[in-house]
């Protein structure tokens, strides 16, 4: 099964010309030099500028081209990954190690269907503390091992 | 003579009690990790790298680069017991191997891998020792000129080399230089891309960007796709012990299959893929009876993975004496080595030939653990492929978040490597292969300061590129790849080439 446009070449392009406008943004007021003597923002520019020649080819052959359509997307392994690394982020200096190894386990897990929640939060406690043991304790992590 | 004094101080280093611990514990972890089917070596190395950062400078090259080898022996491993490849690179081994496995083998089939993984790192250790000393004496006389054209060589032949689409890897390179700007520039001191974030003016580390893109990204996409029977050999593997038949026919397999990972190693970009698939066609193609293949012909295994095993030893030559990383995996040990205060280049070999030798030295004493305990050990590796993946991604998750944090004792890296991980699933859904933005990022400085010292030196006259003779051969080289590979007559062909 083919679809009209290829949306992943299409979508490569944009992402591509959505990097280099944030690279011209953020090196605005860098100054450009010459190339016998170049300043900091020359680099920048010139690999912008390359990167928006990419992107406009990937968008336009995208458009004008068949392909592939992507397998639609799926919000909860991603969205579970995604929040399992966040509340480690969040945790991890605040509540400890084990509260935070324990939290991102659990979280991460529910990203699959096949999951079972009492296996799941057994192995998540096992893990917990093998981590604090293991890391904090073994390899001297900077790192508090709970909310205490 | 300096060669034997060089190999007999490698050996000195590699065999220091403390080094040998290093070296067995990277092996195990790198197998044990490896074993576990979806993660191939540049997570479990990334995942590792944090660890290494207390100990000297050898002895933690000596651990990564046994979890490397470890990390692809348990793929292969995996690869024969359980029909998953757990990297690209042992896909082939799957084809027979598994057969072999099913046909109640399994022993046979991993005791060729082992064998002729050892026979061919022991050569690639010989390969890498000779070429070592003449190509870094080469690449002293080189110039920032020189060095420009060739990091830009490097970056294009690992990409024509590799597999999946040419123009989309270069995008990604330009995207990895870009990363690579972020920080504060070296030569005036301002800051670029930091977006106010005292963290960034470093630069980006790339752990968590290879853990966010290569590993996280790849669990995402992984747990999409229903999960597909596991079925592991579960018989009790026995007849480890290979007959002299058996080895009498692997044995021509290895020496091929050893020949062209040697070679294949030192192309940029041919680390990874390439020897294994070009072995096992070889083996096929020059074989009495082809249709053997893909049922259990032992050629099938001793070929592709003496193949594999030369050429990631191999892919250590341009890394060592160039400073220059032939693929994603690479990158990262330049990155580690940068994390040690170790600049790389060809300088390196005169001032770490404690650190280089020592580590050609250890990749043959690692190849020799390896068979000496991975076969004995073969009962826990398939308990570990018996892990349920439903329990084994939450944890692999957690431990990229510790192993992120551990880098700089930051979280911002756990954050950063979050953003990685969408990226990478971004990546995976739209089909880009992410492993050369790995190469752009890790090369990007090196590549803007060699650009801006040769335009200092040539006083901004671009045409100093082509009249130096060394670096005009250089770019004419590229030059020659970049129009080859937007032939669509030779595109055709390397298609077939790396489809096969």
């Amino acid at each position: 099964m083919t679809s009209r446009v290829d949306l992943r070449d299409a979508l490569f392009g944009v992402f591509l010309i959505a990097v280099a406008a944030l690279v011209f943004y953020a090196t605005r007021k860098l100054s450009f030099g010459t190339p016998a003597d170049m300043g900091p923002g020359f680099m920048p520019r010139v690999l912008a500028g390359i990167a928006t020649a990419f992107g406009a080819y990937f968008a336009i052959r995208g458009v004008t081209t068949a392909g592939e359509p992507i397998d639609p997307p799926q919000a909860r392994p991603l969205a579970c990954l995604l929040a399992g690394v966040a509340a480690f982020a969040l945790l991890g200096l605040t509540a400890g190690i084990v509260v935070a190894a324990f939290a991102t386990v659990v979280i991460a897990g529910l990203g699959s269907r096949e999951t079972k929640p009492l296996e799941i939060a057994l192995f998540a406690i096992a893990v917990a503390a093998a981590s604090a043991l293991l890391f904090v304790k073994a390899l001297s992590l900077p790192m508090p091992i709970g909310p205490w | 003579m300096e060669l034997f004094h060089n190999l007999l101080l490698g050996l000195a280093t590699a065999t220091e009690p403390v080094n040998l611990l290093y070296c067995l514990f990277g092996v195990l972890i790198g197998t044990a990790i490896g074993v576990l089917p979806g993660i191939g070596p540049i997570p479990t190395v990334a995942l590792l790298l944090p660890f290494t950062f207390g100990l000297a400078p050898p002895t933690a090259f000596i651990m990564l680069a046994g979890i490397f080898y470890g990390a692809q022996y348990g793929g292969s491993t995996t690869a024969i017991l359980v029909n998953v490849p757990g990297e690209t690179s042992s896909v082939v081994t799957c084809l027979d191997g598994h057969q072999m496995a099913r046909n109640g083998q399994a022993g046979l089939a991993l005791a060729i891998a082992a064998i002729g993984s050892f026979f061919a790192g022991t050569v690639a250790t010989i390969v890498i020792a000779l070429l070592a000393l003449p190509l870094a004496a080469l690449a002293l006389k080189f110039t920032a000129v020189e060095y420009f054209s060739l990091l830009v060589l490097g970056l294009i032949a690992a990409v024509v080399l590799a597999h999946g689409s040419v123009a989309k890897a270069l995008a990604m390179i330009v995207l990895g230089l870009i990363l690579g700007i972020v920080g504060i520039d070296v030569s005036s001191g301002a800051e670029r891309m930091t977006f106010g974030f005292p963290q960034l003016a470093d630069g980006l580390d790339f752990v968590p960007i290879a853990m966010g893109l290569f590993g996280l990204g790849e669990i995402a996409a992984n747990l999409e796709r229903t999960s597909a029977d596991r079925q592991v050999v579960t018989k009790k593997v026995t007849g480890l012990m290979p007959s002299l038949a058996d080895l009498r026919a692997a044995f021509p397999a290895m020496l091929r299959g050893t020949a062209i990972g040697s070679f294949l190693g030192v192309l940029p970009g041919g680390g990874a893929a390439l020897p294994p698939f070009t072995a096992y066609a070889l083996e096929k193609k020059i074989a009495r009876d082809p249709s053997r293949f893909g049922k259990g012909a032992i050629e099938g295994v001793a070929g592709p993975e003496s193949a594999n095993n030369a050429g990631a030893q191999t892919s250590f030559i341009p890394l060592l004496t160039l400073g220059i990383p032939s693929n994603a995996l690479m990158a990262l040990m330049i990155g580690a080595l940068m994390m040690h205060g170790i600049q790389p280049g060809p300088q390196i070999m005169r001032e770490q030939p404690q650190l280089v030798w020592g580590l050609i030295a250890s990749m043959w004493v690692g190849n020799l653990m390896l068979l000496v305990i991975n076969l004995p050990l073969i009962g826990v590796w398939i308990s570990m492929l018996k892990i349920p993946y439903r329990l084994l991604f939450p944890a692999i998750v957690l431990f990229c978040c510790i192993g992120a944090y551990g880098i700089s004792n930051s979280m911002f890296n756990v954050w950063l490597m979050l953003g990685c991980a969408a990226l990478g699933y971004f990546f995976i859904k739209i089909g880009v292969e992410p492993a050369p933005l790995l190469l752009g990022l890790v090369l990007g400085p090196q590549l803007e300061e060699n650009f801006r010292r040769a335009m200092l030196i040539a006083d901004g006259d671009v045409s100093v590129f082509v009249r130096s003779p060394i670096s005009a051969v250089i770019l004419l080289i590229v030059a020659v790849l970049l129009v080859a590979m937007f032939s669509p007559k030779i595109a055709k062909k390397r298609e077939e080439a790396l489809a096969e």
